[in-house]
């Protein structure tokens, strides 16, 4: 469809839904693709292109929101979903006692385009599956495995917006990735390695040192062989060196979603009414960014049309603020965030994160290995889980034990757990490098909507009374 | 339009697909026509979101011989269509062969449908309202210790059919309606949750839902620490119970993970893999199951399997490319999007279960807590199940929704506690498996089960 149709459309959408009597509309289009290989022992398991196209609108009743979404993008099929919107918002609205309206802010018209030196969309499927095969290759390298994974991703396409305010913006999401696995099940032993990330950019990210497919092969041959050496994890609280991927995810799971606005405003959040307040040590201070220096995501706006900065969550262990829609910033008079985002145009935006880090300290790795002394170095993880309340666990897929201020053994699967507002009063330093990371893979769910890429990161975090859970 | 109307239509446009790849002189292709009106809402301690719309889209498979290609598009308009069959033949084109590939599904055989109820098609929005109405009558906002309740309601109507050029042509419809209440309280620095609900493919009454939650998470207030690590006989209530279970078997029942040597019970079969106490059954077929289906998602008819007969292991479950490829017949196991999500026409079949069930047997839950001299009740979903490891069988989860169990009595909530063990050694080391399966949201179905011994520390 021609660009000039879809605004078109966009705009008759926007018209048809203040005619109805609702206050404000907002109109969205979104046409990505995706790909998708799944390298299994060598076999295509899977490989996928999905197109993805459609129109959701968002019709705004005295501040109660309703929402519709339509595949069909005719002018009849557009002019229905914003019927549907409006009356989902206006017979929902006597009920509704968190009324969430909000300002209006000046016009944006903007249309913004991501250049890179190796778009996907130019290079071949044999291509991207060239490098599964290299990484692939990689991994048998490092020992005799029962089954190799690799899998590849990517996203790309067009996103519109046009609202009642005369907003007409245009931008282009863009994401590659690449994860490799190593498995052993022989004679009793069993151990898995998997590794991988993606970023905002082209396939040269493929080609930079860190992230070429053979040294992430390596790396996933590497940690699937240092596993069936390893030693079983301590139990107990344990002061733990956490790495940039692992205290990313902690701070994303644990502290960001509790820090989304739409749990504060229904009181849900534990930390709902508490800015101002020390929550954590002076060595955490947590950002929300989404065009980070650091890397990461790459996200200039959000769904609502509101270009994203960065916003101090907490500040050498001070709460400082939340993160926001247009409507959760009105009602708690605060800055607005660009943090309203949907997966895909079946879903409503809703309050979510960008790239979440924990902000930098001013220890080499050396000296945050010597001042953990006896304890734990975790690496990565393989999924984690958070509670309203504070309380989390996540999966240590890959870490060390720190004996003597040394890095030594690899310890075998493990959980670590305890309560984020507890954890952070104990956070007694960091590293002076940060690293975000990112990827196709994976992604953020809530409300029904996963998979949602966002960065998460920071330096190495010394972290103490750490709750690791192993069988005794 | 009514369900028949809708199966008419997807019939049609599965049937019409296979004949626009005849035309593109595609060798072999399958047609999966998805179809489906979603409408939630949701009603956050008195904030109101609203969604409903089409989900809509078509999956296309290709193959040239054992070259096959995937693609996928949303809506149903024809020339869009006929690029994504064009998209998908070229991906065939440059697939390596897949060996196991042997053809998509050929005729058209289905089994037995479930329940539809044409009166979640009369639903809207301001019924939807009603049932929150009804929820919250129940609810006494005046407790001071209620820090926010919310609502939800969420019903679909709609279906798939799936069509190849080896001859199938069939449909399954479903209805579904879903409603649920969580609450969140607190007391003297206590904070805990709890929530009900009740699912199915037919409108079901909601009285008790909200109260039933709300009590729960009362009655876990005022919990005390644990104190140490101590290796303790735990009691999972009958969701809990699902819960803790479906992570593990999701995959050791697999048999796509059997085929690709990833399944740690891949060298089980014919064996003891828990006690014997323990049968467990993938039910295809029951026709008040979201999961009780006509065809699976390749066109395969669903079925019912015992999987686990008596504690031994009798079969993995199979599509039908993963099925031969072990010499074995599908099971009408084939999944698209799964449990964990994803829209369905956006996926090539993978293995899953259907609903899994496990046999009742002896004591109910209040039986097995009276046999615990010191143990744990568990009362709500740990966090960490879905992070454990499938291969090696090691979990380590952290729960706020624990009791200590003394001398047959439950005696306090506790504080967060972690719990660790290994799936595959506590399978056979099952004290109880009780009488009282519930209908939960997981891909299982199980009654309260008592385990001998499992690590506890705080």
């Amino acid at each position: 469809m021609e660009n000039g149709n879809i605004l078109d459309l966009l705009h008759k959408a926007v018209e048809k839904g203040e005619n109805l009597g609702v206050n404000f509309i907002e109109a969205r289009y979104d046409d990505l693709n995706l790909t998708t290989i799944n390298y299994t022992n060598e076999i295509i398991k899977q490989s996928s292109s999905l197109s993805r196209k459609g129109i959701g609108i968002m019709a705004y009743y005295q501040g109660t929101p309703g929402y519709s979404y339509t595949p069909e993008l005719t002018l009849e099929g557009v002019k229905e979903a914003t019927i549907r919107a409006a009356k989902l918002a206006k017979s929902t609205d006597s009920r509704n006692k968190i009324k969430l309206d909000f300002d209006s802010i000046p016009t944006i018209k903007e249309k913004i385009e991501v250049k890179v030196k190796k778009h996907p969309k130019d290079f071949e499927f044999a291509d991207k599956l060239d490098m599964l095969k290299r990484g692939v290759t990689a991994v048998k390298e490092q020992l005799e495995v029962t089954t190799t994974i690799g899998l590849y991703g990517e996203i790309y396409g067009e996103k519109y917006l046009v609202n009642s305010e005369g907003t007409e913006l245009y931008w282009v999401p863009l994401m590659v990735d690449i994860r490799m696995g190593g498995v052993v099940i022989s004679e009793g032993k069993q151990s898995q390695g998997f590794t991988g990330w993606g970023a905002s950019t082209g396939l040269e990210f493929f080609e930079e040192k860190e992230t070429t497919p053979e040294i992430t092969g390596t790396n996933a041959g590497t940690y699937c062989k240092e596993q069936l050496e390893a030693v079983a994890a301590p139990s107990g609280k344990t002061k733990t060196l956490v790495s940039p991927q692992m205290g990313g995810v902690v701070v994303h799971e644990s502290f960001g979603h509790l820090s989304e606005a739409d749990f504060v405003v229904t009181g849900q959040s534990p930390i709902a009414d508490r800015v101002g307040e020390e929550l954590g040590s002076e060595h955490v201070t947590i950002i929300d960014e989404g065009v980070s220096p650091y890397g990461g995501l790459y996200l200039p706006y959000d769904d609502q049309g509101i270009k994203t900065g960065r916003t101090v969550l907490l500040e050498k262990g001070i709460l400082k603020g939340y993160l926001h829609n247009r409507g959760t910033a009105k009602k708690m008079n605060s800055e607005l965030t660009g943090n309203s985002r949907a997966i895909n145009f079946m879903f409503n935006p809703i309050v979510r994160m960008k790239n979440t880090y924990f902000e930098k300290g001013d220890l080499t790795f050396e000296e945050a290995v010597e001042h953990v002394n006896t304890g734990v170095y975790a690496v990565d993880m393989s999924g984690g889980q958070v509670g309203l309340d504070g309380n989390f666990m996540f999966n240590c897929s890959r870490g060390y034990l720190i004996e003597n201020g040394e890095v030594t053994k690899p310890i075998k699967n493990t959980a670590l757990s305890g309560n984020i507002l507890e954890l952070l009063k104990y956070v007694e330093g960091g590293t002076k490098e940060v690293t975000i990371k990112t990827g196709y893979f994976g992604g953020c769910g809530k409300g029904g909507q996963g998979g949602l890429p966002v960065g998460f990161g920071g330096p190495d975090m010394i972290m103490d009374k750490v709750l690791v859970g192993g069988a005794q | 339009m009514t369900l028949n109307e809708i199966r008419d239509k997807i019939l049609h446009i599965a049937d019409q697909t296979i004949k626009y790849a005849r035309d593109l002189n595609i060798p072999a292709a399958e047609a999966y026509v998805y179809n489906l009106s979603n409408t939630n809402l949701t009603d956050n301690k008195g904030k109101i979101d609203s969604r409903d719309g089409l989900i809509q889209g078509i999956g296309l498979r290709v193959a040239i011989g054992k070259q096959v290609g995937f693609a996928s598009c949303t809506g149903f308009e024809k020339e869009t269509i006929k690029s994504t069959l064009k998209h998908a033949h070229s991906i065939a084109n440059v697939s390596p062969k897949n060996p196991m590939f042997n053809g998509f599904v050929a005729g058209t055989n289905v089994a037995k449908e479930g329940i539809l109820d044409p009166e979640i098609l009369q639903l809207d929005s301001d019924s939807m309202i009603e049932t929150c109405n009804l929820m919250s009558q129940e609810i006494d906002l005046s407790d001071r210790r209620l820090v926010s309740i919310s609502y939800g309601v969420n019903f679909s109507y709609g279906g798939y059919a799936v069509a190849t050029t080896e001859g199938c042509l069939a449909s399954s419809l479903v209805t579904t309606y879903a409603a649920n209440s969580f609450s969140v309280v607190t007391e003297a620095g206590d904070r805990k949750t709890a929530g009900d609900f009740v699912q199915g493919r037919e409108i079901k009454p909601v009285e008790g839902i909200s109260s039933n939650g709300l009590k729960k998470a009362l009655n876990s207030l005022g919990s005390k620490a644990f104190g140490g690590s101590e290796v303790l006989p735990t009691v999972w209530e009958p969701r809990e119970s699902a819960a803790f279970l479906a992570f593990s078997f999701i995959n050791c029942v697999s048999g796509s993970s059997y085929v690709e040597k990833s399944n740690p019970w891949g060298d089980k079969l014919d064996q003891q893999v828990a006690v014997k106490e323990l049968t467990l059954i993938d039910d295809g077929q029951n026709p008040e199951s979201e999961a009780g289906r006509a065809i699976d998602t390749e066109g395969s008819p669903k079925q019912t399997t015992t999987v686990i007969d008596n504690g031994i292991l009798k079969t993995f479950l199979f599509d039908k490319m993963f099925g031969e490829a072990a010499d074995k017949a599908t099971t009408g196991n084939a999944s698209r999007g799964g449990f964990f999500g994803g829209i369905p026409y956006e996926n090539v079949p993978n293995v899953e279960p259907n609903k899994l069930l496990i046999k009742e047997v002896g004591k109910n839950l209040d039986q097995q807590i009276s046999e615990i001299n010191k143990g744990i009740l568990l009362t709500g979903t740990p966090i960490g199940l879905f992070t454990s490891n499938q291969i090696t069988g090691d979990f380590g989860i952290t729960t706020n929704d624990a009791f200590l169990i003394e001398k047959g009595e439950v005696v306090h909530p506790l504080k967060n506690i972690s719990i660790a063990g290994n799936y595959f050694e506590t399978l056979n080391d099952i004290r109880t498996i009780g009488s009282d399966r519930e209908v939960s949201g997981w891909p299982i179905d199980a009654p309260a089960i008592t385990y001998n011994k499992h690590t506890i520390s705080d």
